[in-house]
């Protein structure tokens, strides 16, 4: 059954693969402007036959299809090609940029998906309640609040309170754990925000939706302590939406990295797609999205098997 | 557990912080990550702002106020012809990758810029090179096809490579090699770029910090707490509305400097209405400079014609163009003169940056009230360029760097069939005048030549220049020895220390 499911999966991956490829190519061609013209800039002395050399340098003088096919041909074969401008190979390119991303999202992960059962569970034991509504309160303002802006808020607060503590840019965790950990708190913060406000509520709701289900009376009938009625039986039949929700949000944290990459001044993949669409490295921008890609793919596979694991029902 | 974590990580940046202060690597915040750093084939003042005058050095190069001062040749003699130029250079020049600088890496250079497959954009400055010819070890010549006044201004810009990178494509823009009083050390692209102090500086005692980190920090209110905070110890050349909120802020200092770059409103002369000279003169008298200034600049700039106010030697005074006398009225006669039905419909590109963006509605508003109709297209940057790359455009308001010698900017944008000449302007006596100068090297001469340009240009020609703005840098107060230039060039560092 597992290996059924694995090759189905493998096999959606590949067809998502190719059709992003596709997508991708075609779309950020079909941009207006000319990558050798914005390489240029306004106001560069050049001549036309100089731009054309220009564009046979690095080979956009074929025909489009011509393009893909070498394009893809080569990716194929694991090389992803070399950036436009400057012959840096894309890969290395990507695997600098990818684990400050990598980080940042597991991070805001972990704060903002973990703290939500908790959180969650607690809002759905007090329902109504002071504590439950003040919760929902802040949760609808977690949810509001643009990362950016928080992440600018936060930056000037802690420049007020600790103007030593360093808050921007990015060490690498092997140079140096404890720059790395500082610099990572605020833009995980902000990132996970709206993670922990968003997933709380439904936490909420699908526990109060379990904690009205006959089996609970029964546990409870059965003399089982609050505690056990509440994590193990409830919470095991809420968890079911919300590992849907952690495996959609994983995607849009990619999104949101973005953000808080430029706030924070990040060099993640958030940065790199966004400097290679404005100079429109069009290598560099076709390997970043497939990567991020495969990436939503595998998460929501990783989502899939966790239902099996949790749910009897689904293993059968 | 987090208020503990945080008091620890803050007592041990706290040391990190003290360790950094005696290595006095000096950390700058720019906004912009470069594409490349190859000083021959980038264009983006990104990358200029990392290599010019930092990493590079050319045979020439400029002071404060502009003028041409020997480089890395300490004399030079031209020929009474005019055409053949000596450069004697200094002896102690070493690269970083550790060879001597010699005639052999001057001729290299240039057959560098000038060769198709390098494909440099920098080969027109040196259009009038013919031959460069080795003397001896450290005398090189310079032979022109005729003489050319600009050349040793366009030099200061031209960066010395070894020889060896000749035919090499790739490798400067990964990691630059040259002369200046800081070497490349590291790249993180989209984190920092590292440049450390060079042992072998020529100039002795020099540079006296041990490196630079230009940090790429995209957010302007990033930058700002970043300064405030002392994470960063230099952001320079900032926008105004960046400066103008660091103003006074406990332990920040604000440097200062007129502007080379100009904002300009440009006009397409090979289409109707702009091929008419009167239509463009009404422009002119339609808009108010000052109130651009105050109303966009937030009152950092000063209004300008066709050269900055900062060149002195150059520029004419504004009193002598009437056209920059705001009068709608007179605007209005002007299109009545010139016969076209009013009010007259155009469009205007407008370049994607936020201070272009709020001239470009002052200007709009402006003209409207003076017998046009103006509608703004707000593009992205690529198609912008297109646009103007391929005259593509009825108005456009935008930016342009500015040069130290008037024909740099003049020439290719004036002059008929000029490399950026894209509003199609032609006219023969601006022609012959920008000729004129340009071979010329008499001083006296081309001032004149020059001045009978502006005025040429001023009210009739092809773009309504605006305003030059003052150009910030927002530093740490205990930077000392940085000067800020006009021409946005970072060279002054190799002077700059930090105190206590």
């Amino acid at each position: 059954m597992f290996r059924r499911l694995l090759l189905a999966r493998l096999a959606d991956l590949a067809m998502v693969i190719f059709g992003v490829s596709v997508i991708v190519f075609l779309m950020i061609r079909l941009i207006p402007g000319d990558a050798v013209a914005i390489m240029l800039g306004a106001n560069t002395e050049v001549t036309p036959e100089r731009m054309a050399e220009l564009r046979a340098r690095v080979g956009l003088d074929q025909p489009m299809l011509t393009q893909y096919l070498r394009w893809a041909g080569a990716a194929l074969r694991g090389d992803f090609g070399t950036s436009l401008w400057t012959g840096r190979p894309v890969a290395a390119e990507i695997l600098t940029h990818v684990w400050p991303t990598l980080e940042l999202t597991l991070l805001a992960l972990f704060f903002g998906a973990g703290l939500a059962i908790p959180v969650g569970c607690l809002m759905a034991q007090t329902r109504g309640k002071g504590a439950d509504v003040a919760m929902r309160v802040a949760a609808i303002a977690g949810l509001t609040i643009p990362s950016f802006w928080l992440g600018i808020v936060l930056i000037l607060l802690l420049a007020m309170l600790a103007p030593t503590f360093p808050s921007l840019g990015y060490v690498p965790f092997g140079q140096d754990p404890i720059g790395n950990i500082q610099r990572m708190l605020l833009p995980a913060f902000a990132l996970g925000l709206p993670i922990l406000a968003n997933l709380s509520r439904l936490v909420r709701s699908a526990m109060l939706d379990a904690l009205g289900q006959d089996y609970i009376r029964t546990a409870r009938a059965k003399g089982a302590s609050e505690g056990l009625v509440v994590y193990k039986h409830a919470l095991r039949n809420a968890l079911i939406p919300y590992i849907t929700s952690v495996g959609i949000m994983t995607g849009y944290l990619l999104g949101g990295a973005i953000v808080v990459e430029q706030v924070f001044a990040i060099p993640g993949l958030g940065r790199l797609i966004l400097g290679a669409i404005a100079e429109r490295n069009y290598p560099l921008i076709q390997a970043t999205l497939l990567v991020v890609t495969v990436g939503f793919v595998l998460v929501n596979f990783v989502v899939d098997l966790l239902y099996g694991l949790i749910d009897p029902r689904v293993r059968g | 557990m987090l208020k503990k974590l945080l008091s620890t990580t803050i007592l041990a940046s706290g040391l990190a912080l003290s360790a950094g202060a005696s290595a006095q690597t000096l950390e700058i915040a720019v906004p912009q990550s470069p594409a490349g750093l190859d000083p021959h084939i980038i264009t983006a003042f990104a990358s200029f702002e990392v290599v010019n005058g930092t990493i590079y050095e050319g045979l020439t190069a400029l002071d404060k106020d502009l003028k041409v001062v020997p480089g890395l040749a300490e004399s030079w003699t031209v020929a009474p012809d005019g055409k053949t130029v000596t450069f004697k250079l200094r002896q102690n020049v070493v690269f970083h990758d550790g060879s001597p600088m010699t005639a052999e890496d001057v001729a290299a250079t240039v057959r560098r810029v000038q060769s198709k497959d390098i494909a440099s954009p920098l080969a027109t400055r040196l259009a009038a090179v013919e031959n460069v010819v080795v003397k001896d070890p450290h005398t090189v010549e310079f032979q022109l096809k005729e003489p050319s006044a600009p050349l040793l201004s366009s030099l200061s810009t031209l960066a010395m490579v070894p020889k060896s990178m000749e035919t090499n494509k790739e490798a400067l823009q990964k990691a630059p090699v040259g002369t200046g009083p800081f070497k490349f050390q590291e790249w993180q692209p989209n984190g920092f770029i590292l440049l450390t102090k060079h042992d072998k500086y020529w100039q002795q005692g020099l540079p006296k910090l041990a490196g630079l980190k230009f940090n790429i920090v995209p957010e302007s209110a990033t930058r700002q707490v970043g300064l405030t905070s002392g994470q960063y110890a230099l952001v320079p050349n900032a926008d105004p509305a960046t400066a103008l909120q660091l103003k006074g802020k406990p332990g920040v200092k604000l440097v200062e400097t007129l502007e080379l770059a100009y904002t300009l409103v440009g006009m397409n002369t090979s289409k109707p209405p702009f091929d008419n000279p009167k239509v463009r003169e009404a422009v002119n008298y339609a808009l108010n400079r000052g109130e651009i200034v105050q109303a966009a600049l937030y009152g950092a700039g000063v209004p300008g014609g066709p050269l900055s106010p900062a060149l002195k030697e150059w520029a004419v005074d504004l009193a002598q163009y009437p056209c920059y006398k705001p009068d709608a009225a007179k605007a209005q006669a002007l299109l009545k003169e010139a016969g076209v039905a009013t009010p007259v419909a155009v469009t205007m590109s407008v370049l994607p940056r936020q201070d272009i963006k709020d001239i470009a509605q002052v200007v709009q508003e402006q003209l409207n009230k003076a017998g046009f109709k103006v509608e703004l297209k707000n593009q992205e940057l690529g198609q912008f360029v297109q646009d103007w790359r391929n005259s593509n455009f009825d108005l456009f308001a935008s930016t342009n760097a500015g040069s130290a010698d008037p024909d740099d900017y003049f020439y290719r944008t004036f002059r008929t069939g000029g490399s950026t000449n894209v509003f199609k302007y032609s006219n023969p006596k601006v022609d012959q005048l920008l000729d004129t100068a340009r071979s010329s090297l008499d001083q006296g001469a081309r001032k004149k030549a020059y001045e009978e340009v502006q005025k040429e240009l001023a009210c009739q020609g092809p773009v309504a220049h605006l305003a030059y703005g003052t150009l910030f840098s927002a530093a740490r107060q205990n930077l000392q020895g940085y000067d800020i230039l006009a021409n946005r060039q970072l060279s002054t560092l190799k002077n700059a220390s930090v105190g206590q």
